[in-house]
């Protein structure tokens, strides 16, 4: 006789996962949702029913559509240029016979390090006069003080989210290269293709369904993007480096408003779902490569 | 043969331009950290090693408070999390019952949500109940994990089932199975999570942002904010010396499980 384990020990092993995801994610969502359509006072404790007025101020405020104008202005920044120098790294990579392992380490370790330590390094590498890329780039561009900068602290910010994430980039392009049969270069190669063909006729098709994982992933990173706004500029000067994650600490936490807070999540929310249900099936392949490993 | 090796001196040459880029600031932090400040504005380097930075840092503020916090953070969450999601993540993958399906779809998608968009409400649930400021506060959102759950269920289905079906037969408990031919055999997804885990926990900034008011229960990261943000701007020897103390107990462990870090990350990351 095979001992069948009951259902009733099933249940038992997954109740405590599922009580605290339920408590920590799906009661917070509909929390979200409900305190969005309150005006609520933490200070007094209490909270009166405003319906969609929250909405109506803060998407039409003109703190929000800075918000939105410099997260949307953000990831344009730093999703194109990480996921084309991690490219070019994970290429330059991918080609050496000897050196791969430490390369990547190399390339990776800023992924790895705290952000909010290594952006207060940057934020001394930016300060005005004082700091290396003035002394650098200060005569070369004719620019200085990028922090303090209204026109320059959103690059600044950007800067240093694609230092941070070019080694994830180069991480995945690499594993992708990794299966990219090696036949189909030789036979390219043999047909005489150079380089370049080789790369967008071969190489560039094969690692398309990366290309659009990778897509997905930084734009997820840009949206969320905190660490360094907070350690480099607070999102000054005058609002240039708020964003929409930023902005939800800014009017929870430091204004008490929690009902303009959860609408700014809301927007976070629906924003980051856009972008995932996009490449949905993607992330579980993803999921299921890397438990396999 | 001779077109190759230029080819790969080519390669090299361009990933040490690019590590300029990439390692720069590490190596900047790392020499500015023993330079007194005065000499760091005057961008004079590697003249006058110091180590008044450290002092001061140490001085100033209790180091030693912060790296605790951090660490029972960083040891909780992952012991935690172990406990609850492991034995969920066994029986989503190898037990029948009702509701399993529905359940693995539901948290297929609740890994997707970012946790920026829950921090509100987890914080004014934190705030009713006492919570705010305290350690509990940093541990508690991430034990029960959809992503941990997601992982290691994964790694269960690739299990052979024979490992399984031979424990059956021996009579032996669902507990058993667990404890003594799944989860050893599991290694490899477990040294994954818990480096994401605890690297997750050691970096992270936002939500202690959200869950602390004092320094008392500072983790490193919360730490390195408050010093930022009390000493006067350009005590830039000391912030150096502050953030290689929050970067270097990772650091280390990178340096000597590469391999593992980046397993770890890279497809973590992939669910957050």
């Amino acid at each position: 006789m095979t001992a069948k384990p009951s259902s009733t020990a099933a249940y038992l092993l997954v109740a405590p996962a599922a009580l605290l995801v339920t408590a920590f994610v799906l009661v917070p969502l509909v929390i979200v949702l409900v305190v969005s359509m309150f005006d609520v006072s933490l200070l007094k404790s209490s909270a009166e029913f405003v319906g969609l007025g929250n909405f109506q101020t803060e998407l039409t405020s003109a703190a929000f559509h800075n918000a939105l104008g410099n997260t949307l202005a953000y990831t344009a920044m730093l999703v194109p240029a990480s996921m084309v120098l991690g490219l070019i790294a994970a290429l330059l990579i991918n080609g050496l016979s000897h050196g791969q392992t430490f390369w990547r380490a190399a390339y990776f370790l800023p992924y790895a390090a705290t952000l909010v330590a290594m952006a207060s390094v940057w934020r001394w590498l930016f300060a005005r006069d004082v700091g290396i890329i003035d002394a650098i780039f200060g005569p070369l561009l004719g620019v200085s003080g990028w922090l303090n900068d209204q026109a320059l602290a959103l690059p600044a910010v950007a800067i240093v989210g694609i230092w941070h994430q070019i080694g994830f980039v180069t991480i995945l392009y690499l594993a992708a290269l990794g299966t990219i049969g090696g036949d189909q270069v030789d036979s390219a190669m043999i047909d005489g293709a150079n380089g370049w063909q080789r790369f967008w006729h071969v190489t560039w098709p094969g690692l398309g369904p990366t290309t659009v994982f990778v897509f997905v992933m930084c734009v997820a990173s840009a949206l969320q993007a905190y660490d360094t706004i907070v350690a480099l500029t607070g999102g000054g000067p005058v609002g240039a480096t708020e964003t929409l994650t930023h902005q939800i600490w800014t009017r929870g936490i430091s204004y008490f408003d929690v009902g303009r807070a959860s609408v700014l999540s809301l927007v976070l929310f629906v924003l980051s779902m856009a972008i995932t249900v996009l490449q949905r099936r993607g992330a579980g392949r993803r999921l299921e490569m890397a438990g396999t490993r | 043969m001779r077109k190759t090796a230029i080819g790969q001196a080519l390669r090299h040459l361009g990933l040490l331009g690019g590590a300029i880029f990439m390692l720069g600031p590490v190596l900047m932090m790392l020499v500015s950290s023993f330079t007194p400040t005065g000499a760091i504005l005057r961008r004079e380097f590697l003249g006058s090693f110091t180590l008044d930075n450290y002092a001061t840092v140490f001085e100033t503020v209790p180091v030693l408070t912060y790296y605790r916090n951090s660490l029972l953070v960083c040891l909780g969450t992952l012991a935690l999390q172990l406990l609850v999601c492991t034995p969920a993540a066994f029986a989503l993958a190898r037990l029948r019952f009702r509701g399993r399906d529905i359940t693995v779809a539901a948290l297929g998608a609740l890994v997707l949500i970012p946790f920026q968009v829950i921090a509100i409400p987890i914080y004014l649930i934190f705030r009713q109940v006492g919570l705010i400021d305290t350690l509990a506060a940093l541990i508690l959102p991430f034990v029960g994990s959809a992503f941990a759950i997601f992982l290691l269920r994964q790694h269960f289905l690739t299990l052979p089932s024979a490992i399984c079906d031979a424990a059956k037969l021996d009579g032996a408990s669902t507990a058993a199975t667990l404890l003594e031919l799944v989860i050893p055999s599991s290694k490899p997804a477990f040294i994954s999570l818990s480096v994401f885990t605890i690297t997750s926990a050691w970096n992270a900034y936002f939500w202690p942002s959200f869950a602390l008011t004092s320094n008392e229960f500072a983790t490193v990261p919360f730490a390195v904010i408050s010093f930022l943000n009390s000493e006067s701007g350009t005590a830039y020897g000391p912030q150096m010396a502050m953030a290689m103390l929050a970067v270097l107990p990772l650091l280390i462990a990178y340096l000597f499980a590469q391999r593992q870090f980046i397993n770890g990350l890279a497809m973590g990351s992939t669910s957050n």
